[in-house]
């Protein structure tokens, strides 16, 4: 059952188009240990997949699937590979790939260039960084990296809270009391993530992140009192930075027509950049203790993870009853 | 009041899903109270746990009852969701 909160102002999901190699080496040139080596005319190229690849076979020769568009390692196998060639075979090699439109080659282990590499790379315009990091090292921070600017991005209006460690969305129209709600949980010990607006990022398959955008970090509105620092007031422990969204709740407004979730076979679900999230439907009356129930909530959902539901447990007891029961009228009626 | 003597056809008889159903059509009717009686138990209709509690299974016979302004339009209703198996078969 996916259903569209309908009062969440909600954008579409949004992947960035491209990444320009420029960036990359000044987001991480210490945490990939990166230098410049050659053809530094082309550090506007733009990286557009995420993926890594080893030109291993193309410098070999093989070049008929050669996924050129990707940043390009060379490792000790690509290098020592090269430095055993003539220098006419290294050149037509090195050529054989450069003449693709490749974004930029890394160099890992510290190795030195190829001269021939360093020639065409400056040539071309096409960057060479070196790094001090083994392949497998830079290989993974580099696909961290670029996994994080290529995730998948969308803007959801609402509150994130971190109950008992269950990552719980707060939606609902404006005034509802999302806030209101965020802050009675931060004063019961849980933590901010974020209010009114939030990033989320899908991470690895089937993982969303929230954040929330630095300029309003906790800060939160307070509807008759004005904008409140959530991390002042209620110090570091009142908050946190991101967190894995688990559940969304739903505010809403009771009428005597609101149909309760009754027994909690399966919850309602909704989908953030093609995600699924379980979604409850709270109403709110007077009386009525949201906060409460957001710990229950996640208590709730925290044994689901490890495999517990009631309402599975409360079917396999009524079967048993019901079999127990039909034994027993059956010989009842046993008169032999 | 009003009264009326349903069996379950459906196949799980009075199971979870089929006891949600129930519980959320007699909740309702706010001002008629309804009731169910097996064996001489009498439960609360809208109770969610009192309505599992009766592990009805199938062919088991059950009395509603309704009392209350509506009582009639909401004993037909729970009975054609029992006798149409409660729409899920």
């Amino acid at each position: 059952m996916n259903q569209e909160t309908e009062d969440s102002t909600r954008q579409t999901g949004r992947v960035i188009d491209f990444l320009e190699v420029k960036q990359l080496f000044e987001d991480n040139e210490e945490r990939l240990r990166l230098t410049l080596l050659a053809g530094g005319d082309g550090l506007a190229r733009q990286i557009e997949v995420k993926h890594i690849h080893r030109p291993g076979l193309a410098l070999a020769g093989y070049i008929d699937l050669f996924t050129f568009e990707r940043v390009q390692v060379l490792g000790n196998t690509e290098i020592n590979f090269l430095r055993g060639l003539s220098d006419e075979q290294r050149a037509a090699s090195i050529g054989r790939v450069m003449e693709f439109a490749i974004p930029c080659l890394v160099i890992t282990n510290g190795n030195d260039p190829p001269a021939e590499l360093v020639e065409q790379a400056n040539a071309r315009g096409i960057p060479v960084f070196g790094s001090l990091h083994s392949t497998t090292d830079f290989t993974h921070l580099l696909g961290d990296y670029l996994d994080d600017q290529f995730a998948p991005t969308t803007t959801v209006h609402g509150s994130l809270v971190d109950v008992y460690g269950t990552g719980m969305l707060f939606t609902g129209r404006s005034g509802i009391g999302k806030s209101e709600i965020a802050l009675d949980l931060v004063e019961r010990g849980h933590r901010l993530v974020t209010d009114d607006i939030i990033r989320i990022d899908k991470k690895a398959e089937g993982v969303l992140i929230g954040t929330s955008p630095e300029l309003t970090r906790h800060i939160m509105e307070v509807r008759g009192v004005g904008l409140i620092d959530v991390r002042r007031m209620f110090g570091v422990r009142g908050i946190r930075v991101q967190k894995r969204i688990e559940v969304e709740v739903h505010l809403e407004e009771w009428d005597d027509s609101f149909e309760w979730e009754r027994i909690g076979l399966d919850y309602e679900s909704t989908s953030y950049l093609g995600v699924d999230v379980p979604l409850l439907r709270l109403p709110i009356f007077p009386g009525k203790n949201i906060s409460m129930i957001a710990e229950v909530i996640a208590l709730q959902i925290h044994l689901r993870v490890y495999g517990l539901n009631p309402a599975e447990e409360m079917q396999r007891r009524m079967s048993e009853e019901m079999n127990r029961r039909k034994v027993r009228n059956y010989l009842i009626r046993d008169y032999e | 009041m009003k009264s009326q003597v349903v069996t379950l056809r459906n196949k799980l008889g009075l199971h979870a899903r089929p006891a949600s159903h129930f519980v959320k059509i007699a909740g309702r009717y706010r001002d008629t109270k309804v009731s169910i009686v097996r064996d001489g138990e009498v439960i609360n209709g809208k109770s969610i746990l009192g309505v599992m509690m009766l592990a009805a299974g199938q062919g088991a016979s059950l009395e509603i009852r309704c009392d209350g302004p509506d009582e009639e339009t909401c004993l037909a209703e729970l009975v054609e969701l029992v006798n149409n198996k409660f729409y899920e078969e």
